[in-house]
């Protein structure tokens, strides 16, 4: 595959603003052209496992995947059991959504701490080591501004923040285009407006963000039915116009694509 | 009353914790509302208004990069890092802002 045409973006937004619905559908309709596609979750409240059209939400590595570092060796207390590549571990271990979509997650906050810890950290590995050109990477980052640019979404080239036109909505995007730009790495930053629901809100968000709008998504009520029933809006409502918005948005990322600097 | 507010993002945390200090202070009670959140928009919600919600933020933030002292007292976080709210609230912002790496790791 061309390199160039690797994808590999990462939703951020304020929490509610809609980053899992808008990023699980992303993930699919990207899937649907034939390319394969890795969805990553690295929220600890994970919210993308449904939007993906997946029935269970806890899909941690399991322990097997994992074993504890040597003690003369540096980094992290956990790693990958030795032999096994990013790649091996998604193959295996990485569960396949509808559309092929292969489907990562950080771990969910649960009753043992240690295994959550285990899995985060090899988590945290696996998007570090993955190859350059297996996969699409889509990612559903925490909401908020704390860790958009670094650590967890540090395998993204694009940004997009989704964001409402409703003012803590609005704040949050400008906040978070102020951080994007202070990073020490170039990175693509792009708004898309969700729950749109009067003419001049894609607007409104363009002017207070100060971002390129590139989606424009509108609410309606079946595609909120639909996370509300923990199902995908793709398989739930395929003809709405917020899929018809999503699926412009993957046309419009795959005519522009962002080649990544060499390392 | 001490009371905190948790939740999933989205889920309304900041305009259930904003109508919670204006209610209670409109009964009397002196409130303090601080905004922990590391996108802090309580502000927003207490009707302060985005360019005061941007001022206390921006001095938390300077907080970090050591362009401001910490205030050694609990009034004197209240005094210099907050910002009276309608109906007598006072807001501070004591959030942990800039430390995008989690701390355990």
């Amino acid at each position: 595959m061309c390199e160039a045409s690797i994808m590999r973006v990462a939703f951020v937004g304020k929490g509610g603003a809609g980053k899992s619905a808008i990023a699980g559908t992303f993930a699919r309709l990207l899937a649907r052209r034939g390319q394969p596609v890795l969805a990553i979750d690295s929220d600890p409240l994970p919210g993308l496992a449904f939007s993906l059209g997946l029935d269970r939400d806890d899909a941690p590595l399991p322990d097997e995947a994992i074993e504890d570092r040597p003690e003369d060796e540096e980094g992290p207390r956990y790693r990958l059991r030795a032999g096994l590549s990013a790649a091996d571990a998604v193959d295996r271990y990485a569960a396949t959504a509808p559309d092929g979509v292969r489907f990562l997650q950080f771990g969910k906050i649960r009753t043992d701490p240690r295994t959550l810890f285990r899995s985060q950290i090899t988590f945290r590995q696996i998007i570090k080591e993955l190859p350059e050109d297996r996969w699409h990477l889509v990612g559903d980052l925490p909401g908020g501004t704390r860790q958009a640019f670094t650590g967890w979404g540090g395998y993204a080239e694009t940004y997009l923040v989704v964001v409402e036109p409703m003012a803590k909505s609005l704040l949050s995007a400008r906040r978070l285009a102020r951080l994007a730009l202070a990073g020490d790495r170039p990175v693509r930053v792009l708004a898309v407006a969700n729950k749109v629901s009067e003419p001049g809100d894609a607007e409104l968000v363009a002017r207070r963000s100060g971002l390129e709008v590139v989606a424009s998504v509108p609410l309606e009520p079946a595609f909120a039915d639909a996370e509300r029933s923990g199902r995908a809006p793709l398989d739930v409502v395929p003809d709405s116009g917020a899929i018809g918005a999503v699926s412009s948005l993957v046309e419009h990322l795959d005519r522009q694509p962002l080649r990544r600097a060499p390392s | 009353m001490k009371l905190a507010v948790t939740g999933k993002g989205g889920s309304g945390k900041t305009t259930t914790s904003a109508v919670l200090a204006r209610t209670l202070a409109r009964r009397g009670h002196d409130v303090v509302a601080l905004d922990c959140d590391s996108n802090p928009n309580l502000g927003i919600s207490l009707g302060v208004g985005d360019d005061e919600t941007e001022r206390l933020v921006s001095m938390r933030q300077a907080l970090d990069e050591g362009e401001e002292e910490h205030a050694p007292a609990w009034d004197q976080v209240l005094d210099h890092f907050g910002s009276d709210a309608p109906d007598g609230v006072r807001l501070a912002v004591v959030s942990r802002i800039d430390n995008p790496e989690p701390g355990c790791l």
